[in-house]
This record gives C-alpha cells, sequence and structure tokens, in this order.
C-alpha cells in the first residue's frame, strides 16, 4: 500500500515538475495596471492555435492564459450556458449570430485593436456581423470536392459541379461528408436552392436529390477517415473541407480540390469575448496579438487552414502553403452562403438525413 | 479427437488475446508514425513524442489527471475504509440500507451522475473546475472500496478488535496495527480500482470540468477532429505507465513472499 502510493505520489511530483518546467524569465510588464488582469481563459477548438503562440502572449504581457478545448459550437454553447466563465471563445459563423442574439457575447473596443486592418479581404464585411462589432474572423474555409485526378478530370467538374455526385461513373467511388447542414449542402446547391432554405418544398426536392444518390450511386458516407482514404488514392471524389483538402493535396500530388459553381457554404470562426469576461481588457490583447502577423502565420501553419489574416494568407499561399489551391478559398462569389443560425431547419435536415442513410 | 480439443479451446484463448491486445499494438505502432496518418505507417519517427512534451495543453491534462486521480484515490481509500469499518460494527438494518445506497451509483449510467453533479454544482454557484472534479471524483470512487472492503471485513474475528484493546492497545492503535493490516489486500485492490476509474474516467470529468482546466480524457475527446498521433503517444505512455504499476503490484509480493520463505 505505501510503496504503491509512494510509486503514484512520485509520478506526481515529477509531473508537478515537468509542469513548472515552462517558466522562463518574464518581461517587466505590469499586466495589472495596464489590463487589470493577469489571467486570460481562453476557449478554443481543439488543435486549433500555432504551438508558440500562448507562450509568447505570456512572456509578451506577463500574463497566464488559461486554455480549454471543445470539439463542436454546441458544446460550447452548453458549457457558456452551464456557467462557464471564459475571456475568449472561438464560435463559428451562425453561433456567434446566436450569441449576438441571445446577448451573450459582449460588442469590441474596436479602437483598441490597432491590427484590425489586417482582416482577410473575403471576411470584412462577414454576414453574422458586418461591422466586426462581436467578432474577429481567426480562421475561414469552404466546403467542395477534393478529386482524384488521375480519376476525374477537371472539366467534368466543371461541367456537372455537384451534380457529378450523381454520375454512375464514379458508382462506389464517392465519399459523402456526414455532418450536420454539410451533407444536404451538395443537394441544394446542385438544385439551386439557398442553405438556409425555409421552403419546405425545397427541402424535399434535395431530400430526393440525396436518395437518388444513396440508391444509385453507393456513396460512403464518414467525417475525417476520408483524409486517409483520399491520400491512399481509395475514391474518386469526396466533399471535404477546405483546410482538410489542403492536408490531403500536400500528401498527395494527384488531389486537386474544387469549389462547385453553382455556389458552395464559406465559414469562418471568429474570436469572441463572452458578456460575463473577467478579463475583457486583456481579451481585446489577446485578439490584437492573433491579429499580428507573424502569430497569425504561426498558427495558420500549424493548424491547416486559412488564416483570417490577409497578409499573412498572401504570404503562405506563396510560401507554405504554395501549389496548394483549396489554402486559397474562393472570395466573393455570390452564391457561396455562410450557414444561418436556424434550430428548426437543423433538426428536419436531420432527421431526414437518417432517412437517406437508411435508404441506401 | 482429444488434440482437436485441445488444439480449439488453446487458439479461442489466443483469439481472445488478439482482440484485447490487437488494437493496443495498432496504437502504439502509429505513434511513431513519421506522417500525421493514423492508417498509412510512412516511417519511424519520435516527432509525436517530441511533440506530447513540448505540448503545454497535453502537459497540463497529463497533470491535473495525475493529480485528481491520486488525490481522489487515496481520500476515497480513507473514507471507503473507515465507512467499511463502521458498518461492521453497526446494526445490520443500518449496514443493509447503506450498502444497498452505496450499489446505486456504481449501477447508475454514468452520464446520469455526471449531470447529476452538473447540476448540483451549477446550483449551489460553484465554479467548475479543479475542485468539482476532484470531488465527483472522490465520491464516485467510494463505492468501489467500500464494496472491496466489506467481503474481507465480514471474515474478520467479531472479537480481534475487542482483543487487541484488552491487550493494551489505545482504539486507533487497534485500528491501525490490528484491522487495518488484515485488511491490507482489500484496500489496494479497491485503491487500485478507485485510481483506474478516476484516471480514465471521461464523462463526469467533462461535465464537471471547467475554465482553466482539462483530464487526458477531455483532452483527447476535444482533439477528435484534428487527430493526429501525438494521441497514440499518450495512449502508449499510459499503457506503459498501467504495465509497470501491475508488474510492481503482482511481482513485489511475490519477491517478499520468496524472501521470507528463504530467511526461514
Amino acid at each position: 500500500m505505501k510503496k504503491l502510493l509512494a510509486v503514484l505520489l512520485a509520478c506526481a511530483m515529477v509531473l508537478t515538475l515537468a509542469g513548472c518546467g515552462g517558466s522562463e524569465e518574464k518581461s517587466d510588464f505590469d499586466p495589472i495596471a495596464e489590463f487589470g488582469s493577469d489571467t486570460l481563459y481562453v476557449f478554443n477548438w481543439g488543435e486549433y492555435i500555432g504551438e508558440n503562440t500562448i507562450e509568447n502572449f505570456e512572456k509578451k504581457y506577463n500574463v497566464t492564459v488559461k486554455y480549454n478545448t471543445f470539439d463542436s459550437n454546441e458544446e460550447m454553447y452548453t458549457a457558456l450556458l452551464g456557467g462557464d466563465v471564459y475571456d475568449i471563445i472561438v464560435p463559428s459563423d451562425y453561433m456567434v449570430e446566436r450569441l449576438i442574439k441571445e446577448e451573450m457575447i459582449q460588442p469590441l473596443d474596436l479602437e483598441a485593436l490597432t491590427n484590425i486592418g489586417n482582416i482577410a479581404d473575403g471576411l470584412k464585411s462577414p454576414s453574422y456581423d458586418p461591422d466586426h462589432t462581436y467578432s474577429i474572423p481567426y480562421f475561414q474555409g469552404s466546403v467542395g470536392i477534393a478529386y482524384d485526378t488521375t480519376k476525374v478530370t477537371r472539366e467534368e467538374l466543371e461541367a456537372e459541379g455537384w451534380n457529378i455526385l450523381l454520375n454512375e461513373k464514379y458508382k462506389g467511388q464517392i465519399f459523402v461528408y456526414d455532418a450536420d447542414r454539410d451533407n444536404f449542402l451538395p443537394a441544394l446547391k446542385a438544385l439551386g436552392y439557398s442553405a438556409n432554405t425555409t421552403n419546405d418544398d425545397e427541402i424535399n426536392a434535395a431530400y430526393n436529390w440525396l436518395l437518388k444518390q444513396a440508391e444509385t450511386m453507393e456513396p460512403s458516407y464518414g467525417t475525417d477517415e476520408i483524409n486517409d482514404e483520399m491520400i491512399n488514392g481509395n475514391y474518386a471524389l469526396a466533399i471535404v473541407y477546405s483546410g482538410a483538402a489542403a492536408y490531403i493535396m500536400s500528401e498527395n500530388e494527384d488531389i486537386e480540390y474544387y469549389e462547385p459553381f453553382q455556389g458552395t457554404n464559406v465559414w469562418s470562426d471568429a474570436m469572441c469575448i463572452p458578456s460575463n469576461a473577467k478579463s475583457p481588457k486583456l481579451a481585446l490583447a489577446w485578439i490584437n496579438f492573433n491579429l499580428e502577423k507573424d502569430v497569425a502565420i504561426d498558427n495558420s501553419t500549424y493548424v491547416g487552414y486559412t488564416s483570417g489574416h490577409q497578409e499573412a494568407l498572401e504570404e503562405l499561399s506563396q510560401g507554405e502553403f504554395a501549389g496548394i489551391s483549396a489554402y486559397t478559398p474562393r472570395v466573393g462569389y455570390e452564391l457561396d452562403e455562410t450557414y444561418k443560425d436556424d434550430n428548426n431547419l437543423k433538426a428536419k435536415l436531420a432527421e431526414l438525413w437518417v432517412k437517406v442513410k437508411a435508404a441506401k | 479427437m482429444q488434440k482437436l480439443k485441445k488444439f480449439f479451446s488453446s487458439s479461442f484463448v489466443w483469439l481472445v488475446m488478439l482482440f484485447f491486445y490487437l488494437p493496443i499494438f495498432y496504437v502504439m505502432v502509429f505513434s511513431f508514425n513519421e506522417s500525421k496518418s493514423l492508417t498509412r505507417f510512412t516511417g519511424f519517427s519520435l516527432k509525436w513524442y517530441q511533440k506530447m512534451f513540448e505540448t503545454r495543453t497535453i502537459r497540463e491534462a497529463i497533470y491535473y489527471t495525475v493529480v485528481i486521480a491520486v488525490l481522489a484515490t487515496v481520500i476515497s481509500t480513507v473514507i471507503g475504509t473507515v465507512t467499511a469499518i463502521g458498518l461492521s460494527k453497526s446494526k445490520k438494518i443500518l449496514r443493509d440500507v447503506v450498502l444497498q445506497v452505496n450499489d446505486i451509483p456504481m449501477m447508475n449510467p454514468d452520464i446520469v451522475t455526471a449531470i447529476g453533479f452538473m447540476l448540483l454544482f451549477s446550483s449551489l454557484n460553484l465554479e467548475k473546475g479543479f475542485w468539482t472534479i476532484l470531488l465527483s471524483h472522490i465520491v464516485f470512487c467510494i463505492p468501489y472500496v467500500i464494496l472491496s472492503v466489506m467481503p474481507r471485513l465480514r471474515q474478520l474475528d467479531d472479537n480481534l478488535a475487542e482483543a487487541a484493546l484488552d491487550l493494551g492497545c489505545t482504539p486507533i492503535q487497534a485500528l491501525t496495527m490490528v484491522i487495518i493490516p488484515q485488511l491490507k489486500s482489500a484496500i489496494i485492490s479497491g485503491a487500485l480500482i478507485a485510481f483506474t476509474m478516476s484516471f480514465d474516467d471521461f464523462v463526469i470529468s467533462f461535465f464537471t470540468s471547467g475554465p482553466g482546466i482539462s483530464t487526458i480524457a477531455i483532452y483527447v475527446y476535444s482533439s477528435i477532429k484534428r487527430i493526429n498521433p501525438t494521441i497514440n503517444a499518450l495512449s502508449t505512455i499510459i499503457v506503459l505507465i498501467v504495465t509497470v504499476v501491475l508488474i510492481v503490484v503482482n511481482v513485489v509480493p511475490m519477491i517478499k513472499e520468496r524472501k521470507k520463505r528463504v530467511a526461514q
């Protein structure tokens, strides 16, 4: 018993020491005087920040960052409702819209954000928060088709767009992304409807489109396993996020990325400060810090998603991600849309999607 | 015929072992992968181990997981053991009721317990974090300790404590020098169960954690969308630690036994 305890305590002590190892000399900066706080609570997606960003911020401002991660917008939303207090959160577009509606995030002091001019061109006026009153973009991307150039030609894709996913030539060779709303996106767009439609006839038409796909195309449904499958050349066509496509393309030269002419979903994740934040001033400093070019480059290089920072985006598309078209998503295309916050639509689509999968 | 039977029964055992260990082996192999892929082995590299130790969020998650597991184990073992000893001396009706109540948290699905904790902490306006996780871990570990210690207590002679007192022990001495040593093996197995329950708990930690704290399980869960072999490296280390602990726990008594025999 004692021995076991000793072993366990020894483990704990080693870890404690390891935990303390990172404390190097700090700057003379006095965060209390400047920001009224020296601890920042950040709530971000998993694996969604550069390797050194947190340490660099801590050193620069002589503060401690407490960093938590989440896996979905809904998970983050529930945590906020449950009373968790954070200074920075990074919700996606439609969730920003909901948080604004419910007054759960606070207006930003844009004067304090000296780097605000660096926001990427495509994100200068996002539909969910046109003036950046509440949110500053962090990463962005689109949904598109990753295709294997040894099996599919660009001409075919440009001729058919999303409808290539109904082309029986590729029966058994397509991979459909199984995430809410993204699964209905190809159908709605192929039929010329809005991805935010509330019209039941349009939704039903899209449902029938997907049923046809399920019955005739032998599609595979799934999520991130597609990365390896595409790299290994196991499918001809796959619906993917641009960030995932960029990774696939860097591993397999035969893969290209195409955003259909019927339009697609463009998304962005943005930094916000919750209404109940304890250190809003320090949170502003964090946002401004992430709008610095070097920091944005660090973040984007590590994460592999498209930066919300214009210069970082330009530099990386010439450097780290040169030749990888998926890194620079289409900007300002009229038919591209951002999802609107709509729980009814979401529930309806989820219900129909179950039936689609059952029909396969 | 006999041979065939033997062949089948032994191959069955091997098959079961294969099913047990193949996934773990698979995870370990890919922790050494050179690329980010989890299904395609491109070459040997230790970079994911390096990354694991360099990433502060992972280090913190490991740290909190171990600290919480150790504290929860120690505290719940003490409370559980004392409760069991107390119960063994109390009225039958009280003992039966408490033991029945003790079973409920173990039978209850984790998710119900977890949401219960979350709502309780919210309604008490407790800020969720280290202490709420620790408290809930202690609470869900105690029943396992009681369950493990109780049967051994039943086997003890009721008069043991009185005999000790008769022979000049103070009550505390009777407890620590007579009763506890008799219960040692049961306490250790209870503590081990508590440790593993706390160490790999996800559901309850998830619902009781708050800003600034996460455990290994929570970290793995929230990274699942952009998973990479660091998770494998982390899992490999955990498997190694668990293996070492199990070997120590099993081998040390064996060595002691042998020494005793040699001495005799």
